[in-house]
């Protein structure tokens, strides 16, 4: 057993969204599902101003929107909603998301999703309101939702399934990869269709691609004796090498990636010169936090404080260990980070995009964490993006210093900043 | 119970922040699930505050509602450490609201030093401008209180607000009028004030509250209980302008004999309300003569939005462009009535629309078919699915509505920006028109030249055949510079050809900048003198490419 990874839990007074953001990505990965959200104005107005959704005036997701009418009824009732649904969207599936409100008011979802469920159009419930679930987090509700419609797959079949929802560039670079290595490829979870979900079973390799899914990887265990890996997250040089040997191993392939991973690091020399003792602080929520400050550490930066919402023991396990000797923060405390940062003076907060702007207001170089979420940074192919993300604001601003930000330059932008408020 | 895509108005507790965010030393906390922290993106992003929003989520989680844990007292105490706020509001959200705690109870036990308010935003009766408006109405009854009038002739300036619709310019545009005028500015609220600032209010000589949905209230109240009269019209266009400047010079000298001062205000010659002092203080009234703006005499138009910006941009379309209006309405409900009113004679009943439904408005522009839609960010989208012209009057905004220039929609200098609007806007309508007329006058093909001039030496794949057929005709009538250069380029060099496995690869990469991916891997395999490009070297020079 290796020694057990510290860190400190704060009091999760710090800015973030609620598990419902992942419908954003979700929506457009798996192309014939629709997302349903039961719940109020508040989670309409949060898709529309945190996705973006004015562009596309009929997205495959919507609020079934609870009135104050609907506030006494014991059960909601949405079929009608359901039916609309399936005539203009006709979704192979459709994801039924809780909400904070139908949470109070103790819905019963899975008899709700089971009363309106239909062998050709299932509806599945999915638990993602923000008073359990945060940002990226209700991914993995929805894979648990799938898991029951992966075929079963006979003991002999040992191949691999990757875990986590990535685009069709990445796949491809995943599948490619593999097959140069000899590993067999049974296929992904989540899949672009719903009819084209992986068999999974007790010869199963489980090899994920996002650390947000502690939860399906441990059912997928549990349920389909499959084995989960248990490596770094592809991500950067150092994190692709070690998980595609250690995927490799459980093929009994002995793979090197040694040179492989030092010619990545060649590649991209030029920015980890860049990043070398620079200090860096994760602020971010979107739950990467952990890999991308082991890659930091590995590029030579020196990392002041890793903080990220939930920390897995057990799915992080290779990530903590090469953390070893980071603050790390569980759940933080926004004011205290703010404290932190003023003593600390980082060259770099990989931030949120809620605090991202007053930051860079207060002479911070930030970085949107969201960017990492929405950018291809997996696997190889991904290494320059990767590295890319941390150093462009850096080098942006080193452009742009040359103009001194004085307060005068942004008197007036905000009506209820006070005069003088500048510096953390 | 409904399916809803798109809101127009914000929650309560949205509301809440923007008046929060408008103010200086006061503190919004939101008892609430992480989630309802969204809010605050969009102060950061749309109004890119250099500084932190002020309001707090304090978080309710489903561990503390199972352990009867309140965070609220902890909450407001590190609030009160952190920002040493004059006032913090509390609001509970649309699912706390349901726990039917009592809150005054919770927040007295943190026993803070400032004031506390627990404003009580019921989220299903009430949304984002109710909230504000009706917050802002009961802090100013809170703390406005008997002063001396300001010696000179002044006037408060209610509602602009954090994240309202052009808000900073047209803010500037009234202090620019009342400069001209040599009136003073007692105070501006929401909009930077302090608490001291609410409390200074019964100091001005009039108040002016140019937008229905935030501090006519309150202008009303300060009417009745100190008797400061109030301006409550909106000079959106130039005779409105005009007139609501004879009423405030009226209103301002009434006060001044009511109180036995002998300062008047007079109006100056109009040209002192230009920009140099010299020129036409709007350049509308002969813009609008022009023979140029003949083509406007039949152009239809639709509008909707919130109650202010209707109205104003109808009468103006109307009165001073002389355009036909064929629909206009609001998605403030409450407010539907006085919109209609203000509205007689300028929309026939049967074409009013009061509806916070998108689907409903996008309907009947679907169906008129109107040669300008003034309405929302949700009726510009309409608009563009429709092929249709559409100018943005009214909130909900945009990152787009937060430009840098000075683009004001109040008074003469209003009046300049919107027409201009109107004209951009429309004026690109006749170009379309044109093109429509004659074909694509080469705009609109760059996007599908390129694939055609690499299809040429591309592979035998029938869908790309296919794709040759139509564009060819703009290739060769287009004398686009790139379509000529990479035309030249695939006849001089010998170019690898894609395996239909790696074309498919291709495809998955994002099509604006697939063009840009197909080049540089063919590069790529041209300096390896790599001859066929399979998905095995599609992958080998992305990976260098780092793309």
């Amino acid at each position: 057993m290796p020694p057990k990874a510290q860190f400190i839990r704060e009091d999760g007074l710090y800015h973030s969204f609620c598990g419902l953001v992942s419908v954003g990505w979700l929506y457009q990965k798996i192309k014939d599902s629709f997302f349903l959200i039961l719940g109020t104005h508040t989670c309409a107005h949060l898709l529309q101003n945190t996705l973006g959704v004015m562009i596309f005036a009929r997205p495959r997701f919507a609020v079934s929107l609870l009135e104050e009418g609907d506030l006494s009824a014991a059960q909601p009732d949405i079929a009608e909603q359901i039916e609309e649904i399936k005539r203009e969207h006709k979704p192979s599936v459709i994801f039924l998301l809780s909400s904070c409100t139908p949470e109070v008011m103790k819905v019963e979802f899975e008899g709700l999703a089971h009363s309106v469920s239909t062998p050709e159009t299932p509806v599945l419930f999915v638990p993602a309101s923000g008073l359990d679930f945060t940002f990226s987090q209700s991914e993995d509700s929805v894979l648990q939702a799938l898991l029951p419609f992966c075929p079963e797959a006979p003991p002999e079949d040992k191949r691999v399934v990757f875990l986590g929802s990535v685009n069709d560039a990445i796949a491809d670079d995943f599948m490619l990869e593999a097959q140069k290595l000899g590993i067999p490829v049974a296929g992904f979870l989540p899949s672009n269709h719903f009819h084209e979900l992986p068999p999974i079973g007790p010869g199963t390799v489980i090899a994920p691609l996002q650390p947000f899914l502690p939860k399906v990887a441990n059912l997928l265990v549990n349920e389909r004796g499959a084995t989960v890996l248990s490596s770094l997250f592809p991500f950067g040089p150092d994190g692709c090498r070690a998980f595609w040997e250690d995927l490799a191993a459980h093929f009994d392939l002995k793979v090197d990636l040694a040179e492989r991973e030092a010619k990545a690091w060649e590649r991209i020399s030029e920015h980890t010169a860049l990043l070398k003792d620079k200090k860096v602080f994760f602020a971010a929520d979107t739950l990467l936090e952990l890999p991308l400050a082991r890659f930091a550490r590995a590029a030579g930066a020196n990392v002041l404080e890793c903080s990220t919402p939930y920390i897995n023991r057990r799915f992080h396990a290779r990530e903590l260990e090469r953390l070893e000797g980071v603050r790390l923060v569980e759940q933080a405390n926004f004011e205290r980070q703010l404290r932190s940062m003023a003593d600390e003076q980082p060259d770099l907060v990989i931030s949120n995009i809620i605090t991202a702007n007053p930051l860079i207001g207060h002479g911070v170089v930030a970085k949107w964490g969201t960017e990492f979420i929405f950018s291809p940074i997996h696997g190889w192919a991904g290494v320059n993006m990767l590295v890319g993300l941390f150093t462009r604001a850096m080098r942006r601003r080193a452009k742009l210093d040359a103009f001194e930000l004085e307060p005068v330059w942004t008197a007036g932008v905000m009506p209820s900043m006070p005069s003088g408020e500048f510096r953390l | 119970m409904r399916l809803a895509y798109w809101m127009y108005e914000g929650t309560a507790h949205h509301g809440v922040g923007r008046l929060m965010n408008s103010m200086r030393g006061v503190h919004a906390v939101f008892h609430a699930p992480q989630g309802d922290d969204y809010v605050t993106t969009i102060f950061t992003m749309l109004e890119r505050t250099p500084g932190f929003p002020r309001m707090t989520t304090s978080v309710v989680s489903g561990t503390d509602l199972a352990r009867g844990t309140i965070r609220l007292p902890e909450t407001l105490k590190q609030v009160e450490a952190a920002h040493k706020p004059e006032l913090i509001v509390v609001v509970a959200s649309c699912s706390t609201i349901l726990l039917q705690e009592n809150l005054e109870i919770t927040a007295q036990s943190a026993g803070l030093d400032c004031d506390v308010l627990i404003y009580d935003a019921n989220p299903y009766r009430m949304q984002e401008t109710d909230a504000a408006d009706g917050l802002f109405s009961e802090l100013v009854q809170k703390y406005a209180c008997t002063q001396p009038l300001t010696p000179q002739p002044s006037v408060n300036i209610l509602g602009p607000s954090s994240l309202g619709f052009h808000a900073r310019h047209d803010l500037i545009s009234l202090r620019r009028i009342l400069k001209t005028l040599g009136v003073e500015v007692n105070v501006v609220a929401p909009w930077g004030a302090t608490v001291d600032d609410l409390r200074r209010l019964p100091a001005a000589w009039l108040t002016i509250a140019p937008y229905r949905e935030l501090g006519t209230r309150a202008a009303s109240y300060l009417h009745e209980q100190f008797g400061t009269p109030a301006l409550l019209e909106a000079p959106i266009g130039v005779q409105p302008t005009l007139r609501w400047l004879e009423a405030l010079v009226e209103g301002l000298n009434a006060r001044a004999a009511q109180a036995s001062v002998t300062t008047q205000v007079s109006l100056p010659p109009l040209t002192a309300f230009s920009l140099d002092g010299l020129s036409a203080p709007s350049n509308v009234p002969w813009f609008a003569r022009t023979a140029d703006m003949e083509s406007f005499a039949g152009k239809s138009a639709f509008i909707f939005g919130d109650a202010t910006h209707t109205v104003g941009v109808t009468k103006f379309l109307a009165d001073e462009l002389g355009m036909p209006i064929v629909g206009a309405g609001t998605y403030l409900l409450k407010e539907a009535d006085w919109v209609r009113e203000q509205l007689a004679g300028y929309v026939k009943a049967e074409d009013f629309l009061a509806t916070d439904e998108f689907q409903q408005v996008a309907d009947r522009i679907s169906e008129l078919r109107p040669e300008l839609v003034c309405g929302t960010q949700m009726e510009r989208h309409t608009g563009r699915r429709h092929d249709l012209n559409v100018m943005v009057i009214s909130p909900p905004t945009h990152i787009e509505n937060h430009l840098l220039a000075y683009r004001p929609f109040l008074g003469f200098d209003g009046a300049d920006v919107i027409a201009d609007e109107v004209y951009t806007t429309c004026t690109l309508g006749m170009e379309k028109h044109l093109i429509d007329m004659f074909g694509d006058a080469g705009l609109d093909e760059v996007e599908q030249a390129q694939p055609v001039a690499s299809n040429g030496h591309a592979t035998s794949n029938s869908q790309a055949h296919v794709a040759v057929a139509q564009p060819t005709a703009t290739a060769t009538a287009s004398s686009s510079a790139s379509a000529t250069a990479t035309t030249s380029s695939a006849t001089t060099v010998v170019n690898p050809v894609w395996t239909p496995e790696a074309e498919a690869t291709l495809k998955k990469v994002p099509f604006f900048v697939r063009n840009k991916a197909r080049n540089n891997i063919e590069k790529y395999a041209r300096e390896r003198g790599i001859a066929t490009i399979t998905a095995e070297v599609f992958l080998a020079g992305k990976e260098h490419l780092g793309a």
